[in-house]
């Protein structure tokens, strides 16, 4: 991470299309040309999307003060490693950062494990009203959660949650997603009914059929789910400020945004912020990369299942 | 399949009565709801001065931020889904702001914005364009917070890919082998076989916008959807009156009827949608 | 089903952990037969360990004094969720607004019995003006003044230099401010005065000083029982004033994102910013590289200047209000002395406080400082910040609505009349 920022700007102002042609063997001109805008199309877009990310790593080394020079630079004077640790102990980062990984932790654990049961039951079960089941959660899919936030927010705080975990987590055990259940139906009905059969034969019932057969062919689904659910609950920020009173019960969403809305004139330390924001985002990208592959199968699997 | 049930009566079912019942009630979260009818749609659509602005703020992010995001989202894909050396690492370039947590892309490109010591001023008089308020003009506030959407238009483009990596390619040979350019092969048999991708992303987009929440929350000036109401969408509106700033009272009441209202345009629009989209969609049943 | 059963059990088992876990730091009688008070600021985590380091002088046998660790983002919204669930600590910060509008609820203790015995801690004690202002119309008060903010400009002294414009002093004008941010602006500056106040949503209650001080009429009648606000012809000069200088250039118009004026001040870059005596203790530990003083408000005739205290409220149910008093007495006396000396924010409504504040604010040499936070308390005209009433967000949206616009000139002076009608209806509809 430490020399990171030189590396990096220092390839960046070099948009030209040019070195990239050499290595390929001769092809007919108008080929060449066309690659080499390509990758000059494809430099550009990576810049947008770099860009804004290394100037940030840029003010996490800064000092305070350099934060507010004008003109601005995109490089540090001097190197403030320090902010990587002041930044995240202004808001006690390793407590909250344990918070945050608990939370969304049994809340992916929740969701993923009811929806994909509700999926099954749907596809695979007959039971009375089923059709009427799959309609009325397609229709909640529709209906935006902000009708639910004061009702619920009033019957939380009856049953006494309010200021615990409870209703960041239990939502997602009760099937409180239905694109989740929505999704997984569809990915069922993929799976051909030979192997459900196949399986029967040898005397499965539906829990072993669920667990033993269908959960390893459904990978892509649930651990797609499993990132979409990860996100949801790590990015959560309107819950968490509403139920949570407690800094120490706070998830990391909460604290990065506190950190930036000074109060009484007071303004925030972006040096600092940008410092423990770096932090907040190494969990999210570490799950991304390590099951990209099944991320894009299982999303590929949304985007042809819709065409069935 | 119960705990969905229950979830599905406690989450769904319920709040869906409750907010109904409190729509019609001036209740503070104290004192027991008093019941008055249809006031606080009457206060909402003739005395509330921040109601209709608020709706056209909600509408303006809407119009800006769907069309844009599927066009660049499918400009995005169709870039991507070639065989070239780097593909799959402009792919993941494009898709990591989506990887990053909201509030922290959020809160970034609230500094990026800045209008004295942000980036994007400073990019622009690099390139001697006029430099922007951003965040801060009234004019260009909604369209800032849209730039800050877009950015993860990567989760669009990752679905449009996959829909894409589908349509069989011996279509295109057979199009290659009639002559037609990339053009048409793009309107003609593309287009068209991704189209209830298209329906699909329409819709959750249209919900995503129409939501809008964190964005305008976080990155207007005053947190409430200034300057002026040029960035208090509903939802921000709907969540003032619910949990208001530092000292106010909250009004259950007002808030709940403006969910009626957002829930509504929501149905409506959706509902549009799927009976626009019913005429063009491509469809294989009937083949 | 027997599936469902399982999820159905760990369910069960996550969530009672969970629930253990969560109760853990509740407060009220602990099993030592203490009674443990619970204390919210929203002060900077710098002042909250000056206030720990204080409260660790409180002693006694039956009371534990607990803060509750708070960022100071987010106070407004944690406040108003901890209120609809009834868990308000039993000391918290709170404004003047809150304190008024959170009595007539009902949900304060109500002080004002303890307020007029004897000792060292009656309302006798405290800056008369803000015990009459923390007062309800029925004579309660849920809560005591702790700090009073003063609003003055501070400006940077090298820019002045530089531009040759001569630096503010008391009983300047509004006329010299906007000259000087035009000269000031004309040097380099981006905007020669940053003044949110003049601009955001309470702004039309500082206008009022600028009518007040000419002798025309206040924006209101009273910011805690209003009967009708008031655009009157000086009124309407002093905007169309601010105006003017907003379309010059050399003010910063509505919207200006007010957050990073301080470190922009700090860094050299916003010469003049219409702000309160409460930086200076951030100054003092970020110390900034340019030459600074603060000025009081410009005026026309007389001395007007904005009022604005704040507070420490008890719910009405705290566990034992005596104890709560207590700490409450300290809190608001004794640790003033022990915290201001290094940070010195505000100057303390307790009287018996009050010079430790000056004293800090000598002994760093910011001179101009005291001398206008004592103007600010002397000074013969003031006008509240905002309205402190129930229905207040009604007429910020009506202020919202107009003030912008009438300032960036897209609708006219005469609309003020257009906006002080709406909000008299809205006073009317609720009064």
């Amino acid at each position: 991470m430490t020399t990171h920022p030189d590396v990096t700007t220092a390839a960046e102002p070099a948009p030209s299309p040019q070195p990239t042609p050499a290595a390929t063997v001769p092809r007919p001109p108008r080929r060449t040309v066309r690659t080499a805008s390509w990758y000059a199309v494809a430099l550009l877009i990576s810049s947008v999307m770099v860009l804004p990310i290394l100037w940030m790593i840029g003010i996490a080394l800064k000092g305070h003060s350099a934060v507010f020079q004008i003109p601005p630079r995109l490089l540090p004077d001097e190197f403030h490693f320090e902010n990587f640790i002041d930044g995240p102990k202004a808001i006690h980062f390793p407590r909250l950062l344990l918070n945050s990984l608990v939370i969304t932790g049994l809340s992916v654990m929740g969701g993923v494990m009811t929806s994909m049961m509700a999926g099954y039951a749907l596809s695979r079960l007959r039971f009375p009203g089923r059709k009427v089941w799959f309609y009325a959660f397609v229709g909640s899919m529709m209906l935006p959660p902000v009708v639910g936030i004061i009702p619920l927010f009033q019957l939380f705080k009856d049953i006494g949650w309010y200021d615990t975990w409870l209703p960041l987590i239990v939502p997602a055990w009760l099937g409180g997603n239905p694109l989740f259940i929505y999704l997984a139906r569809q990915y069922f009905l993929s799976v051909p009914y030979s192997i459900d059969e196949a399986a029967k034969m040898d005397g499965a019932g539906h829990v072993r059929i669920f667990f033993s057969v269908m959960l390893p062919i459904t990978r892509p689904a649930w651990i797609t789910m499993a990132i979409l659910a990860f996100q949801f609950s790590w990015n959560d920020y309107l819950n968490p400020l509403i139920y949570l009173y407690s800094s120490e019960k706070w998830p990391l969403s909460v604290g990065m945004a506190s950190f930036v809305t000074g109060f009484a004139g007071q303004t925030p330390d972006w040096n600092l912020y940008m410092a423990a924001n770096l932090l907040y985002m190494l969990p999210p990208l570490a799950v991304f990369f390590v099951a990209q592959r099944y991320f894009i199968q299982g999303l590929s699997a949304l985007g042809t299942v819709n065409q069935r | 399949m119960a705990p969905a049930l229950v979830g599905f009566t406690a989450f769904v079912v319920y709040p869906l009565i409750r907010s109904a019942y409190f729509a019609l009630t001036r209740y503070n979260g104290l004192t027991a709801p008093t019941f008055v009818g249809l006031d606080n749609f009457r206060r909402m659509f003739t005395t509330d001065p921040s109601f209709w602005p608020s709706v056209r703020a909600t509408l303006l992010l809407v119009v800006l931020y769907v069309p844009l995001s599927l066009v660049i989202g499918l400009a995005l894909a169709v870039f991507c889904n070639r065989h070239m050396r780097g593909v799959r690492m402009v792919r993941t370039l494009i898709y990591l702001p989506v990887v990053l947590p909201v509030v922290a892309t959020i809160t970034l490109w609230k500094f990026v914005f800045n209008p004295q010591v942000g980036l994007a001023n400073q990019v622009l008089s690099w390139l001697h364009l006029p430099t922007s308020e951003w965040l801060s003009g009234s004019g260009s506030a909604i369209p800032s917070i849209v730039i800050v959407m877009l950015w993860s238009v990567g989760s669009t483009m990752i679905i449009f890919l996959a829909a894409l990596q589908a349509v069989p390619t011996e279509l295109y040979d057979a199009a290659r082998i009639d002559g037609a350019g990339p053009r048409t092969v793009f309107f003609r048999i593309t287009l068209p076989l991704i189209s209830p991708i298209m329906v699909l992303q329409v819709v959750l987009q249209l919900v995503t916008a129409l939501q809008t929440f964190n964005q305008p929350k976080i990155l207007s000036p005053d947190n409430q959807g200034g300057p002026g109401f040029s960035t208090r969408v509903l939802m921000l509106s709907i969540y003032n009156h619910g949990f208001p700033t530092l000292g106010r009272v909250a009004e259950f009441g007002y808030a709940s009827a403006q969910v009626w209202v957002l829930f509504l345009v929501i149905v409506v629009v959706i509902a549009a949608t799927a009976r626009f989209s019913s005429i063009w969609t491509y469809s294989d049943h009937a083949s | 089903m027997k599936r469902t059963l399982h999820a159905a059990g760990a369910l069960l088992t996550a969530g009672g952990l969970l629930a253990t876990a969560a109760c853990g730091g509740s407060s009220g009688k602990a099993s030592d037969g203490k009674t443990t008070v619970t204390v919210m600021t929203w002060e900077s985590s710098a002042t909250n360990q000056l206030i720990d380091k204080a409260l660790a002088g409180f002693h006694d046998p039956d009371i534990t004094v607990k803060r509750i660790d708070t960022p100071n983002g987010n106070y407004g919204d944690k406040l108003a969720s901890l209120t609809q669930a009834k868990k308000l600590p039993d000391l918290f910060w709170c404004g003047n607004d809150t304190e008024l509008q959170y009595t007539g609820q009902g949900l304060l203790t109500d002080w004002s019995g303890k307020l007029s015995g004897s000792g060292g801690f009656t309302a006798g004690s405290f800056s008369p003006t803000a015990i009459k202002n923390w007062k309800t119309p029925d004579g309660k008060i849920g809560g005591v003044p702790s700090l009073l903010n003063t609003y003055g400009i501070w400006y940077d002294i090298d820019a002045f230099q530089a531009a040759g414009v001569p630096l503010p002093k008391a009983g300047w004008t509004w006329d010299e401010m906007y000259a000087a941010a035009g000269k000031l602006q004309k040097k380099g500056a981006k905007y020669g005065l940053v003044a949110d106040a003049l601009t955001g949503q309470d702004a039309p209650f500082a206008l009022s000083l600028y009518s007040q001080s000419a002798g025309g009429a206040p924006f209101t009648d009273s910011v805690n029982q209003p009967t009708k606000v008031t655009a009157d012809a000086t009124y309407t000069e002093g905007v169309g004033k601010l105006v003017a200088g907003i379309k010059s250039g050399a003010v910063a118009p509505p919207g200006y994102d007010a957050s990073t004026a301080q470190s922009l001040f700090a860094a050299g870059q916003v010469p003049m910013l219409w702000s309160g005596q409460w930086l200076a203790a951030g100054f003092l530990t970020d110390k900034p590289k340019i030459k600074y003083g603060f000025a009081p408000l410009p005026q026309v005739d007389k001395a007007a200047t904005l009022y604005d205290a704040v507070g420490i409220c008890t719910p009405s149910y705290t566990k034992n209000a005596d104890a709560t008093y207590k700490v409450l007495s300290y809190l608001d006396s004794t640790v003033w002395t022990k915290v201001l000396p290094d940070s010195p924010v505000a100057v303390p409504a307790y009287t018996g406080a009050q010079d430790a504040y000056y004293n800090a604010l000598s002994k760093a040499g910011l001179t101009t400082v005291a001398s206008t936070v004592k103007a600010d308390l002397d000074a013969p005209l003031t006008s509240g910040v905002r309205f402190t009433t129930q229905w207040a967000s009604q007429s910020n949206d009506q202020i919202t609505a107009y003030w912008p616009d009438i300032l960036k000139g897209k609708k006219p002076l005469s609309d003020l009349q257009t906006m002080t009608g709406k909000i008299n209806d809205v006073i009317k509809s609720n009064g």
